[in-house]
């Protein structure tokens, strides 16, 4: 069997390890455009911060994949899918396949910001090779802008206050961390935001940047505030990366339209998975792009596992996130807003806020006070009736919530001693 | 492979398990240096749940698929594939946390590193069950978790 994988993240990397793990005589080949080995996204702003060095980012050793014999072709896009002849056209020539999984991930959303086109200064925070240009552009005498303060941005934000003089996050919505946060978890990191030297204006834009010739020297807000700026980031969000699936005719819905439970496109033998698809969210039945690193590599091992004959499906999606600002832990999951859900909160040690719709838990927000939070989002996974249980919701969860043959079946696993 | 199954009617509250674990994870091996002399403090990584009446003692399962290896960002969280056991590197882990928001165990805790049960790898037998005056843990031969 020949496999192919576009792209060498979190989908990419966990479809090929699923499928050598089902398979030893198989050939698998992952094409990256990126010039690193496959390597962890999320730690780019680990790096920039100096908190990881260069060769702590990847994900595995070499040997790993010389030993399971992956070949990783870096440096080498794919620049076409031929269905029908079921082949790749990279640029290290036509390579074929019994089997395809596209996990090209997704890619910065660079609206239009008036007079910011080809500086020097002007950077997204994405990928490693973004992270390197920051880190080694940024210093001591910088004045760095970022637009956005979702997940990406204040990442960005946190690493450059390390570096910079003066780090000012400008974001259009009233709040930080708009797609994960309630507005009074969002008010409390936004408050650690400050405390640790960072400017956030809330509800405002960068309107135009001005420049000396090649290089931004401040930005102009749409409130008429100008802010200096050395250096600015565009990260108000991503896109996912559909043009190689949307011109080999698969069906693409702003993601790549899959088989739920298999991971399958609308073309047969190729599948997707990652920050490229829709993904169906088990909480509301919608379908929508979960950007989530271990989201991706869900998928990507059921794909796998449907490729190579193994079929098992999906358990399904849904949001989960962990993150920290300044040392501020930040576990979040499931919804944060849903019609008619009811809004449990603890100030008890740092913040909890649990959502509950029709006697199940849907979503919860805690920051620093998450011990045990994995119990919750066990809840919100297995849809369990909360009436089931016993105690207060909101106090550290613990295995007396469950009747005795629950706990007692979940901690042994059902062997008897 | 070999897990702490833990048995409830015998368990009897001491906590035990939380200070011999506490110690074999401490840089002394000495339980009273480890509990009063050592900074960083060890960190237990079983946890007695429940009062005086019913109480439980819960590590991690070292499932078979298990939702932190899978979440893990950095590839610190690794399951032997010889030993079933799971663990996480250290110098590996950069703390985000994201293994504790997932595992539905409750059993990693929070720190600069992810901190979980590792079964003593190194002893015949784990420090928590070995120190068990009642029974209330042990080691036994079992097939997977979730």
């Amino acid at each position: 069997m020949k496999y192919v994988i576009i792209g060498a993240s979190a989908a990419g990397i966990s479809c090929a390890k699923t499928l050598r793990e089902n398979g030893k005589d198989s050939s698998i080949d992952v094409f990256t455009d990126e010039a690193y080995m496959p390597y962890s996204r999320p730690i780019i702003s680990y790096y920039l911060k100096s908190y990881v060095e260069k060769d702590n980012i990847y994900l595995n050793s070499p040997d790993f994949y010389k030993e399971n014999k992956i070949n990783i072709h870096t440096q080498c896009p794919v620049t076409a899918i031929n269905a029908e002849k079921k082949t790749v056209t990279t640029a290290q020539g036509e390579f074929s396949y019994d089997k395809l999984l596209i996990a090209t991930g997704s890619k910065p959303f660079v609206p239009p910001v008036e007079n910011s086109e080809n500086a020097v200064n002007v950077f997204t925070f994405l990928d490693m090779a973004m992270s390197e240009k920051i880190k080694s552009y940024a210093g001591a005498d910088t004045d760095a802008v970022v637009i956005g303060a979702g997940l990406i941005g204040l990442k960005a934000a946190e690493g450059l206050r390390k570096i910079c003089k003066s780090v000012t996050v400008v974001e259009l919505a009233d709040k930080v961390l708009p797609s994960i946060l309630d507005d009074k978890g969002a008010l409390m990191v936004k408050e650690t935001l400050n405390k640790n030297g960072i400017c956030v204006r809330l509800g405002d834009t960068v309107a135009r940047c001005n420049r000396e010739g090649n290089k931004v020297t401040s930005v102009t807000l749409k409130s008429g505030e100008e802010i200096p700026c050395s250096l600015l980031v565009i990260a108000v969000g991503v896109r996912p990366q559909t043009a190689l699936a949307e011109e080999a005719g698969i069906k693409v819905n702003r993601g790549i339209c899959v088989d739920k439970d298999t991971m399958e496109t609308s073309l047969k033998d190729i599948f997707a998975a990652g920050d490229c698809v829709n993904s169906t969210d088990i909480l509301d039945s919608c379908e929508k792009i979960i950007a989530l690193w271990p989201n991706a590599v869900r998928e990507g091992k059921t794909a796998a596992l449907y490729m190579s004959g193994h079929g098992e499906k999906d358990s399904g999606s849904f949001a989960v996130n962990a993150i920290d600002f300044f040392g501020q832990q930040i576990c979040t999951c499931g919804l944060i807003k849903a019609e008619s859900a009811q809004e449990l909160v603890s100030l008890k040690n740092g913040y909890k806020r649990l959502l509950v719709r029709d006697g199940r838990l849907i979503g919860f927000v805690l920051i620093d006070d998450a011990e045990r939070a994995g119990m919750y989002t066990y809840l919100i996974k297995t849809k369990t009736p909360l009436d089931t249980l016993t105690g207060d919701l909101l106090d550290t969860p613990s295995f007396m919530m469950f009747s005795k043959e629950v706990r007692t079946e979940r901690l042994t696993g059902g062997v008897k001693v | 492979m070999k897990k702490v199954i833990a048995r409830e009617e015998h368990c009897l509250n001491c906590k035990l398990c939380e200070v011999y674990c506490r110690t074999a994870h401490s840089q002394s091996k000495d339980v009273i240096k480890a509990h009063l002399r050592e900074n960083p403090v060890p960190v237990s990584r079983i946890t007695v749940q429940g009062d005086n009446m019913l109480s439980v003692a819960v590590n991690c399962r070292h499932c078979d698929k298990p939702a932190c290896v899978e979440a893990c960002i950095t590839g610190a969280m690794q399951k032997d594939p010889e030993t079933g056991v799971v663990t996480c590197d250290e110098s590996r882990c950069i703390g985000c946390m994201t293994c504790m928001t997932v595992c539905g165990f409750g059993v990693i805790k929070s720190g600069k590193f992810a901190v979980k049960c590792d079964l003593c790898q190194g002893e015949d037998m784990p420090a928590c069950v070995k120190n068990c005056p009642n029974n209330a843990l042990v080691y036994v031969e079992v097939g997977g978790a979730e």
